[in-house]
C-alpha cells in the first residue's frame, strides 16, 4: 500500500492505494467519482480523460500512486457548483453534442484542456485535438459545433474561433 | 463559421416555438450525462459484490479435454471457478429455432468444444476484478486443436469438419424465394448485367462495453439484473427461462446505456453465467467486459455478399433480377441465422420497379465470433441495388440518371407493391433523387472530375436512394413464424398533474426521454418539463418489444402518444362534468382547461387530476377513479422511410487514401418529432456507414486468431474522418401510422456505405477498375491501382 495525497476537484484527498490500481478504477470504484468512464483501458477511446495539473490525460493509462501531489479535475468538477452547467457543458447541451453520453465526460475534459491552451481554435484544430476521443453515436459534427460555441461563450462572446483559412 | 453566424445559430436554438411534434427541444437526458451523474451499469456499486472474469479460448476450434482450476482457486481472493459442466446444471441451454432449418442448441458455456478465438470456457469469481483476472491466467485448460473453418467456401465444402457437430452441415440456411416469372424475364432480356458486392466482418463498438450486475435476493427469491440492454422484457423472458425461474422472479433494469447498435439485444452467455452464479453464491456479481473482449467476443456482424444479376432491355429497363446472397454467421446463433441476409434479399428491389425476382440466401457457420444484428443489418443492400443500376448504365453506355428515371418508383406509382410483396406508400425516392440533382451541379462536377484526372487526381460522386424499413408490425413477424411488433405504454397523470410515463422501448442514446415527453406534452396540453419518462426497468415499464430496428418513433413514441391521448380523453370527460360543458367544447393548453373560444381558462389541469384520485364522487357517472392508463399498439406490417445520399470523394492514387469532400442527405422520415435528434441520427448513422466503407474490418489470421483486438487495429471513424453533412428534410406523412410517423435510424448507415462506395467506384471508372468489397481501405485501393500500373509505382 502507498499513501497518496492530492487535490481532486478542489478537495484534498488522502488515501492508501495498492501500487497496481489504475487511476480510473481509483477514481470510480474507490472514491466514487463514476463520471469518468472507462471505454477501452487501451488509452485509445478517450472516455476516461481527466485533467492532471491542467493537462488532459487518460486515467486508464495511469496508476493511482502517480497522482501523489497532483491536482486533478474530473467531469464532476467542471460545473461551478455541481448543479449548473459550465459553458462547455451548456454548449454540448445546446448543440446536441451528445447522444448516449458515455464518451461525453471525456470530450468535455478534452475540450477544457483545448480551450485553456487555445481559446479560439479553428475547426481543423478542434478536429485534430479531439480526434483522440471516440464517439460512436453522434458523427462528431455536433461536438465540433459545441466546442466552437463553448470557445465563443468563454471568450465573452466577442472572440469567435478563427476560420480555418485564418490559421496563419 | 463566422462569429455572427454562430451567434445567430445559438439564438435560433434558444427560440422554441412549441414543444410538441416538430420542435427541436433540447434533450432532457443531457443534464445528468453532462454533469457526470448518469448511471451506467459499471457505476452501480453494492456491498459484498464479487467480480467475474472469463477464461477464453486461445484456439479457433478445439476440443476441451480438461479444465483444471486448482492453481486458480488457491489464489487468495478467488471465490470459485465454474465450467460449462457446472453451468449446464444451473441453467437451461439456448435453442435457436428457425423455420425450414435445423435448430441450433447453445450451451451456457461450452462443455465439449470451443468454436472461436475468445469463446468463454470458464468463469472465475473473485473479490475484485484484478484478482479475477489474475486467476483467469491460472486456470489450465487442456485443448485438442481442430482444423478451423474460416471461410464461406470451406464451410460449405462437402466433407468439411463441422463447427457444430449437432448440425448436418456448416451450411445452415439455404433458401430460395421466387416472385413472378423470373425465368421468362431473363429469357427475354436484351442483356444480363451482373455485379458482386461484399462487405467485411464488422463489430458494433458501443463505447460502453457489455456488462451486468446481477443481484439475487435470497429472501424474496428474486433476481435483479442490472445491465445496459435494448430489449429489457424479451431479455427477462429469456433469462427467466434459462435460469428456470418464473418471470415474476426476474427484474431487468437497464440503466443509462452507453450505445448499443444492436449488440445489446441477446442474452449473452457471459451475462447468463453471471446471473446463475449470483444465485448460486448468493452474492451480487459484477462483470464488465474489457475492450478486447468486446472486439473479439461480443457479437460481430455483416460479413456478407451479394451476386446480383439484372435482366434489362436495351433502354436499361429492368425486367427482372436474381440475387445469390451469402453470409458468414460465425460460431453460434444469437439471432436466427437467416435474419440479416434475408432482409437484404427482400429489400434488394429497393426503389425500382420490377416484378420478377428471385433470391437465394446461404448462411454458413464458421469458427469466428458469432454475428448478429448491427445497426442496419441489411446495410449492404443499398450499395448492391444502386451498384447494379450503375453497372447497367455503364454496360449499356447510358446515363445513370436516365436509367433511374426509367426504373425508379415515383409518387404517382404509389401505393406500389414491391416484387417481394411490400407496400410502399408516401415515399419520395425519385422526388428525393431529383431534388438532390437540383441542388448538386453534376455537370459541373463531371468537368472538375475530368480536369482532376488530367492531374492524376481521382474524384468520384455517389448518389444513393435509400429505402429504409423502420418499424415491423406483428403481421411481419407472423410471416416469419412468430414474434410481435407491438409496443406498450403506461401513463400516469398524478394527482398534482405531474406526468409519469413508461414505454417498453429502452434508450441507448436516441433521446427517447425527450421525444416521448414531447409527444405526451402535446397530447395533454402540458409541458416537456412536466413529463417524467422512465424506461428500461421491467418492474415499472409495460411489456414491449424494446429498441431494435428503427421502431422508436413509429412504435415507441406512437404508443406513448396514444396512451397520452387516452389520458387526455379522460381528463376532458372529467373536466366537462365539473364545469358543465360538452367534452367537444374543451381543450387543454398550458396545463389549463379552456372552453373553445374563451380567452381565460376554466380550470387548471391539476384540479381535474386531483379530482380523479381524491374526490371520486365528483366524477361523471361510470367513470373509474384514477388517471393511470395502459395502452398497447401494433403498427402496420411494415413502415418505410427513404432518403437520398450524395457523397463526393477524392482518391489519392499513390497512397490509396479516400477523402470525403462533400456529403449531403435529403431525408423523408415522415412527421418528425424532434428534427435536431433526427439530424443526430443521420450524422451518427452516416459515420458508421463511412466506417464500413473506409475503415472498419475484423480480421482473422489463417489459424482463426482475431487480429483486430484493440482500437489500434479495429478503426472506427474519428473526428477527422467524418465530414460535415448537409441535411435537409422532406416530411411526407405516412397515412397509416400514428401522426404520420415513419421513424429512421438505420437508413443513414445503408446510405453511408452505398454513397461512399458508389463514389469510390465512380472515381475508379475509366481505369477499368471495379471495387467489389468494402472497406475501400488504402491497401485495397492500392491493390486495385497496382493491377493497372504495372511496375511504374514507387
Amino acid at each position: 500500500m502507498r499513501r497518496v495525497r492530492f487535490e481532486l476537484n478542489g478537495q484534498t484527498v488522502e488515501h492508501e492505494v495498492v501500487p497496481r490500481l489504475l487511476l480510473s478504477d481509483f477514481l470510480r470504484d474507490v472514491l466514487g467519482f463514476t463520471g469518468t468512464h472507462v471505454g477501452c483501458e487501451q488509452g485509445a477511446c478517450g472516455a476516461c480523460t481527466i485533467l492532471l495539473n491542467g493537462e488532459a490525460v487518460r486515467s486508464c493509462l495511469m496508476f493511482a500512486v502517480q497522482v501523489d501531489g497532483a491536482t486533478i479535475r474530473t467531469i464532476e468538477g467542471v460545473s461551478p457548483d455541481g448543479t449548473s452547467l459550465h459553458p462547455i457543458q451548456q454548449a454540448f447541451h445546446e448543440n446536441y453534442g451528445l447522444q448516449c453520453g458515455f464518451c461525453t465526460p471525456g470530450f468535455v475534459m478534452s475540450t477544457c484542456a483545448l480551450l485553456a491552451e487555445n481559446p479560439a481554435p479553428t475547426e481543423s484544430e478542434i478536429r485534430s485535438h479531439l480526434s483522440g476521443n471516440l464517439c460512436r453515436c453522434a458523427g462528431y459534427e455536433s461536438i465540433v459545433q459545441s466546442v466552437r460555441q463553448a470557445a465563443w461563450e468563454l471568450a465573452g462572446g466577442n472572440c469567435a474561433g478563427k476560420a480555418d483559412g485564418d490559421d496563419e | 463559421m463566422t462569429s455572427s453566424t454562430l451567434a445567430r445559430t445559438s439564438e435560433a436554438a434558444t427560440e422554441q416555438s412549441g414543444q410538441g411534434f416538430g420542435a427541436s427541444v433540447r434533450r432532457t437526458e443531457d443534464y445528468r450525462l453532462l454533469l457526470g451523474t448518469g448511471t451506467f451499469t459499471d457505476d452501480l456499486q453494492l456491498p459484498r459484490t464479487l467480480h467475474a472474469a472469463f477464461v477464453r479460448s486461445p484456439h479457433a476450434h478445439a476440443r476441451i479435454i480438461a479444465v483444471n482450476a486448482e492453481r486458480s482457486l488457491a489464489l487468495p481472493g478467488v471465490v470459485a471457478v465454474f465450467t460449462g459442466e457446472d453451468l449446464a446444471e444451473l441453467t437451461a441451454p439456448g435453442v435457436m429455432v428457425q423455420t425450414g432449418a435445423e435448430s441450433m442448441v447453445m450451451e451456457t458455456l461450452p462443455t465439449r468444444k470451443v468454436r472461436f478465438n475468445g469463446d468463454p470456457v470458464a468463469c472465475v469469481v473473485a473479490v475484485d476484478r484484478y484478482v479475477a483476472e489474475d486467476a483467469v491466467e491460472l486456470v489450465e485448460v487442456e485443448y485438442e486443436p481442430l482444423d478451423p473453418i474460416l471461410t464461406m467456401e470451406s464451410a460449405a465444402a462437402p466433407g468439411a469438419p463441422l463447427v457444430d457437430e449437432d448440425l448436418a452441415s456448416n451450411l445452415h440456411t439455404q433458401q430460395t424465394q421466387t416472385f413472378g416469372d423470373v425465368t421468362s424475364a431473363f429469357a427475354g432480356a436484351y442483356r444480363i448485367v451482373e455485379a458482386r458486392f461484399s462487405t467485411q466482418r464488422m463489430t458494433h463498438v458501443p463505447i460502453e462495453p457489455r456488462g451486468v450486475l446481477a443481484v439475487w435476493d435470497a429472501g424474496r427469491r428474486e433476481l435483479t439484473f442490472h445491465s445496459g440492454q435494448q430489449t429489457a422484457h424479451l431479455l427477462r423472458t429469456n433469462l427467466a427461462r434459462r435460469l428456470r425461474l418464473e418471470e415474476n422472479q426476474v427484474r431487468v433494469v437497464s440503466p443509462d446505456v452507453g450505445g448499443a447498435f444492436g449488440q445489446k439485444i441477446p442474452l449473452f452467455r457471459e451475462e447468463l453465467t453471471v446471473a446463475a452464479l449470483a444465485i448460486k453464491l448468493r452474492r451480487p456479481i459484477k462483470w464488465i467486459e474489457d475492450r478486447l473482449e468486446n472486439l473479439t467476443a461480443a457479437n460481430h456482424a455483416r460479413d456478407d455478399s451479394a451476386w446480383v444479376r439484372a435482366a434489362v432491355d436495351k433502354d436499361g429497363r429492368i425486367l427482372g433480377m436474381k440475387a445469390e446472397l451469402w453470409a458468414d454467421y460465425g460460431a453460434y446463433a444469437f439471432f436466427t441465422p437467416k435474419y440479416p441476409i434475408d432482409s437484404i434479399g427482400w429489400l434488394l428491389p429497393g426503389p425500382y420497379k420490377f416484378r420478377d425476382y428471385e433470391y437465394s440466401i446461404n448462411v454458413v457457420i464458421t469458427n469466428k465470433c458469432p454475428a448478429g444484428t448491427l445497426r442496419a443489418p441489411m446495410a449492404l443492400v443499398t450499395w448492391a441495388t444502386e451498384g447494379i443500376i450503375e453497372r447497367i448504365a455503364r454496360e449499356l453506355k447510358l446515363d445513370p440518371v436516365e436509367v433511374r428515371r426509367r426504373n425508379m418508383i415515383t409518387a404517382q406509382d404509389q401505393p406500389y407493391v414491391s416484387a417481394t410483396g411490400y407496400t410502399y406508400e408516401a415515399l419520395t425516392m425519385w422526388e428525393g433523387y431529383e431534388q438532390m440533382l437540383g441542388e448538386f451541379d453534376l455537370t459541373g462536377f463531371r468537368a472538375r472530375q475530368r480536369a482532376a484526372r488530367a492531374d492524376d487526381r481521382y474524384l468520384g460522386v455517389g448518389i444513393a436512394s435509400v429505402l429504409e424499413p423502420t418499424t415491423y408490425g406483428s403481421a411481419w413477424y407472423k410471416k416469419g413464424g412468430r414474434g410481435s411488433g407491438h409496443e406498450a405504454a403506461t401513463i400516469k397523470v398524478e394527482p398534482s398533474g405531474a406526468v409519469n410515463i413508461s414505454v417498453g422501448i429502452v434508450p441507448t442514446g436516441q433521446g427517447y426521454e425527450t421525444t416521448i415527453a414531447q409527444v405526451v406534452a402535446e397530447a395533454l396540453g402540458s409541458r416537456v418539463e412536466n413529463v417524467n419518462v422512465r424506461l428500461g426497468d421491467t418492474s415499472l415499464s409495460p411489456y414491449g418489444m424494446g429498441t431494435r430496428g428503427s421502431r422508436g418513433a413509429a412504435a415507441g413514441n406512437a404508443v406513448a402518444y396514444l396512451a397520452a391521448m387516452e389520458a387526455r380523453g379522460k381528463l376532458l370527460r372529467i373536466a366537462a362534468h365539473l364545469i358543465g360543458e360538452q367534452v367537444d367544447n374543451l381543450e387543454i393548453r398550458d396545463d389549463q382547461i379552456y372552453v373553445l373560444g374563451e380567452p381565460e381558462p376554466r380550470l387548471p389541469l391539476s384540479q381535474v387530476s386531483w379530482t380523479a384520485y381524491m374526490d371520486p364522487f365528483k366524477l361523471p357517472p361510470g367513470e373509474q377513479p384514477g388517471l393511470e392508463i395502459h395502452r398497447t399498439y401494433d403498427p402496420p406490417p411494415m413502415t418505410f422511410s427513404n432518403a437520398t445520399h450524395l457523397c463526393v470523394v477524392e482518391i489519392e492514387r499513390r497512397t490509396g487514401r479516400v477523402t470525403i469532400q462533400d456529403y449531403r442527405v435529403i431525408e423523408d422520415a415522415g412527421t418528425l418529432i424532434n428534427p435536431a435528434i433526427v439530424d443526430g441520427q443521420i450524422r451518427g448513422g452516416v459515420a458508421m456507414g463511412i466506417g464500413q466503407a473506409l475503415l472498419e474490418e475484423v480480421v482473422y489470421d489463417e489459424s482463426g486468431n482475431n487480429q483486430t483486438a484493440t482500437f489500434l487495429d479495429y478503426l472506427i471513424p474519428t473526428m477527422d474522418a467524418v465530414p460535415p453533412i448537409r441535411i435537409s428534410h422532406v416530411q411526407t406523412p405516412n397515412p397509416h401510422t400514428v401522426r404520420g410517423l415513419k421513424g429512421m435510424a438505420e437508413g443513414p448507415v445503408q446510405g453511408g456505405l452505398a454513397a461512399v462506395m458508389l463514389a469510390v467506384q465512380d472515381a475508379l471508372d475509366g481505369q477499368g477498375l471495379t471495387i467489389e468489397r468494402s472497406p475501400a481501405s488504402p491497401s485495397r485501393i492500392r491493390a486495385l491501382f497496382r493491377t493497372v500500373e504495372g511496375d511504374v509505382d514507387e
